[in-house]
């Protein structure tokens, strides 16, 4: 199977959030262990799923992402005993209130993910990449970004100066990382 | 005759109705003043302008004497004991006016060990409404001028008050229109909800005064004033927006007491409260919890119960 | 020669003009709110009901960009705003405290730092005021010096009439272009009566005096009895036609974004709060004092002008009914 590469017209972006102790540790033995999965997805490393705060999502919408998924330790196993408990009502609440103002859920997965399980990594991995690629792009935050208030005159902004040429800007430009 | 029978559901609460409260709060206000149980008292002063009133705190007896309660007393006054307003409280014991909704948001921020209830001496209004906005302001509470909050109040009792002003009065037969229009949205296709919450956010100034007049929102620093990092844009586009519209409601579920000032205050008529309801409903669903008049031990999202639903997750 | 418009060819100017691809804005039905939009027809005009927001947002939108950076092949590009891009624009329907915002404001945007995005916006537009027929006890521009006909600001003024036409003013040049260029919507003569203008309820007022206790009384109790309640919302600021303090934001990432201006307000615990977490302004009452101080005391000291034209907005929406008219009574009826 190595080596083996379809084309496809949409390769979707799939950020994925998970925990350090669990899913990261699954997502490696997966690599660790030479399984094949689609390279679409962006993985963060989280302490926690506890850590994982509904503002990262939105954000991962609104910079592109066209699926999200969010994986740590299964219930009991939480590094910091209740992280996960917590999270889990957490993304509850979240999933109804972007339910709530029109957004796809399936364009958001959440999976438990141990340490030992880089198969079940794989799988969600694909399933979700899979089902995001069918459903195409998403288009909602994305085009929320780049609406303007009507007085806005965004269509003014061109490139007139070009590049920064003088040496104390491209010095000062350039320190910032 | 039905469960009701016993309160008094009439069609119009009349000038006097209020008068009678503005007497008894009065009274109290004076007279807690006076015996220094406590250091002040915030309650509602008229404003300038006919039928209007403005929240006030009051020190003494003889402002005490000019305290009123109509139906242009709208705010929820608990946000004056958090916030950069909880100074008030360090001089000592404080007496605040609540009506039900208000006393939700006083038991919520019990619940969450920003007040205590030693410190607060509750004059409980019996309230059967307040003005919706933008209404005729005639003194008289009708089906025509009650806020959109008030026809499904559960609340209108002050149970828990030290006090309580008035008699159970309601208004008979007020349609739900809040339960309505969210079930219409629900209703919606999902492309139309997102049209239709676009379109609301879109119009938001920022001017973030459905975050000022939240008991609530007491951080000292708030994630969307934060530009280094910056995780809500600060800036009042429509991208901007829907992400501190839908951060505020998620911050605010499992702890909104529902008092609705957040739509109440927005300039741009922002239908706010559908979203803290539509969050409410989904935390009675999940976890069985409703904000209620009592404090308690920990709110839906600061709990769990290691069977808590994960059908979602995979 | 005075000249008068019916209302349907006021409605067919805004055709017009949108034909000739003028950004055309006046009030508009937006959802359940009017707001000033731009009209893609003359039907859309909607004149019975002042505006959430005032019309500075014209001139002074409510975010613009100032630039846009992105670094590429290691070095960092920078795109700038073309103002010669703005459109060309006609506010149409905008009361005498909506319309007079401009003429209060062009001091201040063209003082010792010229604001060319906001210079430019008003260098292409041409203002249609409108006189004020209705009103509720909010308003008071007739306190603060204005009046419901009051044409300052206006390009082309128009005055109701009681047969539903309106009587036309060309103040300006601008204003007699507007009208030479579209000479067969406007008629010859008088026209009927005026429509009256509806009483409010705050005298005027001794701006002098004010101006004057102001200026001795930084310091007062007063402050903090009428500002105490005050709950540091940026709504009275956003929504007034005066108001036009902003703030500037970097939005992206070190490698991509835009530098945008956008609203701020002084009620903002945010404001004047310093990096080192010191904030002069520490308390909400003397953020609400500097709303007083600069609107009747600031701005009059630098430009001879009062920062407030009465249009009643902020009384309208303050969350916790802070009245600035019935502040300003009080503070004319002062003795010490």
């Amino acid at each position: 199977m190595h080596g083996e590469h379809i084309k496809h017209d949409f390769e979707p972006k799939i950020v994925a959030f998970v925990c350090t102790w669990c899913t990261y540790a699954g997502a490696d033995l997966a690599g660790t262990s030479r399984m094949q999965y689609p390279p679409n997805v962006r993985v963060l490393k989280f302490p926690c799923t506890g850590r994982i705060d509904p503002v990262f999502i939105l954000r991962a919408f609104q910079k592109g992402a066209d699926g999200v998924l969010v994986s740590g330790c299964h219930p009991g196993d939480c590094h910091y005993m209740a992280g996960n408990f917590h999270a889990r009502r957490r993304f509850a609440a979240f999933r109804a209130l972007l339910d709530f103002v029109g957004v796809d859920l399936n364009r958001l997965q959440f999976s438990w993910v141990s340490a030992a399980e880089g198969g079940k990594w794989v799988d969600v991995v694909t399933e979700l990449t899979e089902r995001v690629r069918a459903m195409g792009p998403m288009p909602e935050f994305k085009e929320l970004e780049h609406e303007e208030q009507w007085s806005t005159f965004a269509e003014a902004t061109v490139d007139k100066s070009g590049a920064i040429n003088t040496p104390e800007l491209k010095e000062a430009y350039d320190s910032i990382g | 005759m039905n469960a009701k029978a016993n309160k008094n559901h009439v069609t119009s609460i009349e000038p006097a109705y209020y008068q009678a409260i503005t007497e008894a709060i009065r009274k109290e206000a004076a007279k807690i003043l006076k015996d220094e149980t406590v250091v002040g008292v915030v309650g509602y002063l008229p404003g300038r302008r006919k039928g209007t009133a403005s929240p006030a705190l009051v020190t003494t007896v003889e402002e005490a004497e000019k305290l009123i309660f109509s139906p242009a007393c709208v705010n929820n006054l608990s946000v004056y004991l958090t916030k950069a307003k909880k100074g008030v409280l360090k001089q000592g014991k404080v007496g605040i006016v609540a009506k039900g909704c208000d006393m939700r948001a006083l038991a919520g921020l019990m619940t969450e060990s920003q007040l205590q209830r030693e410190d607060l001496f509750i004059i409980g209004v019996v309230c059967p409404g307040v003005y919706g906005f933008g209404v005729e302001r005639t003194g008289t509470l009708t089906d025509a001028n009650i806020a959109r909050k008030c026809r499904e109040c559960t609340v209108h009792m002050p149970e828990g008050a030290d006090v309580a002003a008035g008699t159970h009065t309601e208004l008979a037969d007020l349609t739900p229109e809040e339960a309505q229009e969210l079930a219409r949205i629900e209703a919606m296709p999902q492309a139309e909800r997102w049209a239709f919450w676009k379109e609301h956010f879109s119009r938001c100034i920022r001017c973030m005064a459905c975050r000022q007049v939240c008991p609530f929102c007491y951080c000292e620093q708030c994630l969307c004033d934060k530009n280094r990092p910056q995780a809500v844009e600060n800036s009042p586009r429509p991208a901007g927006n829907m992400a501190w519209h839908l951060v505020r409601a998620m911050h605010l579920a499992g702890r909104c007491g529902g008092c609705a000032e957040c739509e109440r205050v927005c300039p741009m008529d922002i239908p706010l409260n559908l979203l803290n309801r539509r969050m409410a409903q989904e935390l009675k669903e999940l976890y069985d919890f409703e904000a209620g008049l009592t404090p308690v031990d920990k709110g839906p999202l600061n709990e769990y119960k290691e069977n808590d639903d994960q059908s979602f997750i995979k | 020669m005075p000249q008068i418009i019916t209302e349907q060819n006021l409605r067919n100017l805004i055709d017009l003009l949108v034909k000739e691809a003028k950004l055309v804005v006046g009030p508009k039905l937006s959802g359940s709110v009017v707001l000033y939009e731009p009209l893609t027809a003359g039907a859309d005009l909607t004149l019975d009901a002042l505006p959430r927001r005032s019309s500075k947002e014209l001139f002074f939108p409510i975010c613009e960009d100032i630039l846009s950076y992105k670094r590429e092949n290691g070095a960092m590009k920078v795109k700038d705003v073309d103002r010669s891009k703005f459109p060309e624009a006609v506010l149409i329907g905008a009361p005498p405290c909506d319309a007079g915002s401009p003429a209060i404001l062009d001091a201040v945007m063209s003082w010792d730092y010229k604001d060319e995005f906001y210079l430019e916006r008003r260098r292409k537009s041409t203002i249609v005021g409108i006189a004020c027929t209705k009103g509720d006890d909010a308003c008071f521009c007739r306190a603060v010096g204005l009046a419901p006909d009051a044409e300052a600001g206006s390009d082309l003024f128009l005055t109701p009439l009681k047969d539903g036409s309106y009587a036309c003013n060309a103040v300006t040049e601008k204003g007699q272009a507007l009208v030479a260029a579209h000479q067969n919507l406007f008629a010859e003569g008088a026209g009927a009566e005026p429509k009256p203008f509806v009483d409010q309820a705050v005298a005027k007022l001794d701006l002098v005096k004010i101006k004057k206790w102001l200026e001795e009384h930084f310091e007062n109790p007063l402050w903090e009895k009428i500002a105490d309640i005050c709950v540091g919302c940026g709504a009275c600021a956003f929504i007034c036609p005066a108001c036009h303090c902003f703030d500037i934001n970097d939005e992206g990432s070190t490698d991509d974004g835009v530098r945008r201006k956008h609203w701020d307000a002084c009620g903002f615990a945010k404001f004047t709060n310093h990096a080192s977490g010191h904030n002069p302004r520490d308390v909400q009452n003397k953020r609400y004092r500097n709303r007083i101080m600069h609107k009747f005391k600031y701005y009059d000291d630098k430009f001879g002008k009062t920062l407030c034209t009465g249009c009643g907005r902020c009384i309208r929406a303050c969350p916790v009914g802070i009245d600035i008219a019935e502040i300003l009574e009080t503070i004319n009826t002062k003795q010490d």
